[in-house]
């Protein structure tokens, strides 16, 4: 059962992820396209362009939901690859103990990050 | 006659480039898996980035990211969002395969028969098609941005 809702869970978070990661592209990445159609945006690079994101809470949610389920999926995606060779039990063990370690290591530094700089405003 | 032994058809490595007669969708299944290692690879890397280096004030920020304003790291960029577009695209079309829709009414396997999959490979060649627009897109975008 464990691993069907694994794999339920790849799928449930690819098609979040799909959304989340088209909205955080088509800002970064598309502003010529985007300049084309009219609508007029500046080089979201920018130190100001990026605060001026960083300082509105649903940025914020989406950067935290982004980091949460594509850890999630990118993840539990290398460990599908991994458990490819035949590992013993143990090792199987051992090696889910590093990745969720890993996992949750990036999701603290990365929760830490939008909600520093969410907070140092005002 | 070569020998015909029971590890004639092993390819080994050779096989994850060309795997006998496969058909189309292992090769998807293969290209899959590359770009989700290489998207994992850009996360890992960007996180770092968007985290260590962006809390420690507009100084660090601004010269972070004139140092990734080059050829090579724009190239890397474009494959990057290239990886996206086929990995999020065909990620779907598999995640639709996989609870089986789309596939069609399931009908007895009498020789010669060809598989559902391939049954419906429209929707397939459709996803491929879009694939290709979206990094098409990209492409003009970086082009007009300028690649360094
Ligand atoms: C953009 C939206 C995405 C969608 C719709 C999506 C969808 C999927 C699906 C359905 C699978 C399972 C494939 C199968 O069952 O055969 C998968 C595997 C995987 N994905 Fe994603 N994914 C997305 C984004 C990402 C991102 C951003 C990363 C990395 C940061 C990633 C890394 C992986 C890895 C490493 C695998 C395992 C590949 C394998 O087993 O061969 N994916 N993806
Ligand atoms: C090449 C295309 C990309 C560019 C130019 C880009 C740029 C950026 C920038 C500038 C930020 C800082 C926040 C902001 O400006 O509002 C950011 C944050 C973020 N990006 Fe990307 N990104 C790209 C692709 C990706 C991909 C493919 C992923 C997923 C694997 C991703 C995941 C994230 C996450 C999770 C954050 C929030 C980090 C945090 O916790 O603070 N990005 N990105």
């Amino acid at each position: 059962m464990k691993n069907t809702y694994l794999q339920i869970s790849q799928m449930i978070t690819g098609a979040l992820v799909a959304v989340l990661l088209a909205i955080h592209i088509t800002v970064q990445q598309w502003f010529v396209v985007l300049g084309l159609l009219g609508i007029k945006v500046a080089d979201p690079t920018t130190w100001g362009s990026m605060m001026e994101r960083a300082h509105q809470g649903s940025w914020v949610g989406i950067y935290i939901a982004l980091l949460a389920f594509g850890l999630f999926h990118a993840l539990n995606g290398f460990r599908n690859i991994l458990l490819e060779i035949n590992l013993s039990a143990l090792a199987i063990r051992i090696l889910t103990g590093f990745i969720i370690a890993f996992g949750v290591i990036f999701l603290i530094l990365g929760t830490y990050a939008p909600i520093a700089l969410f907070s140092s405003y005002r | 006659m070569a020998d015909k032994g029971p590890h004639q058809n092993y390819l080994g490595m050779w096989g994850w480039v060309w795997g006998g007669n496969y058909k189309l969708e292992r090769y998807l299944y293969l290209l899959h898996r590359i770009t989700g290692l290489g998207l994992l690879l850009f996360g890992l890397f960007h996180l770092t980035v968007t985290t260590i280096f962006r809390v420690q004030g507009e100084a660090i920020w601004s010269s972070t990211i004139s140092f990734l304003d080059n050829p090579l790291f724009r190239v890397g960029e474009f494959l990057v969002v290239a990886a996206f577009s086929y990995h999020a695209l065909n990620g779907l079309r598999l995640i639709i395969q996989e609870l089986g829709f789309a596939l069609g009414k399931p009908v007895p396997p009498i020789y010669p028969f060809t598989d559902a999959i391939r049954r419906k490979r429209a929707w397939t060649l459709v996803t491929l098609a879009a694939i290709m627009v979206l990094a098409v897109a990209f492409f003009i975008d970086f082009t007009v941005r300028g690649w360094g």
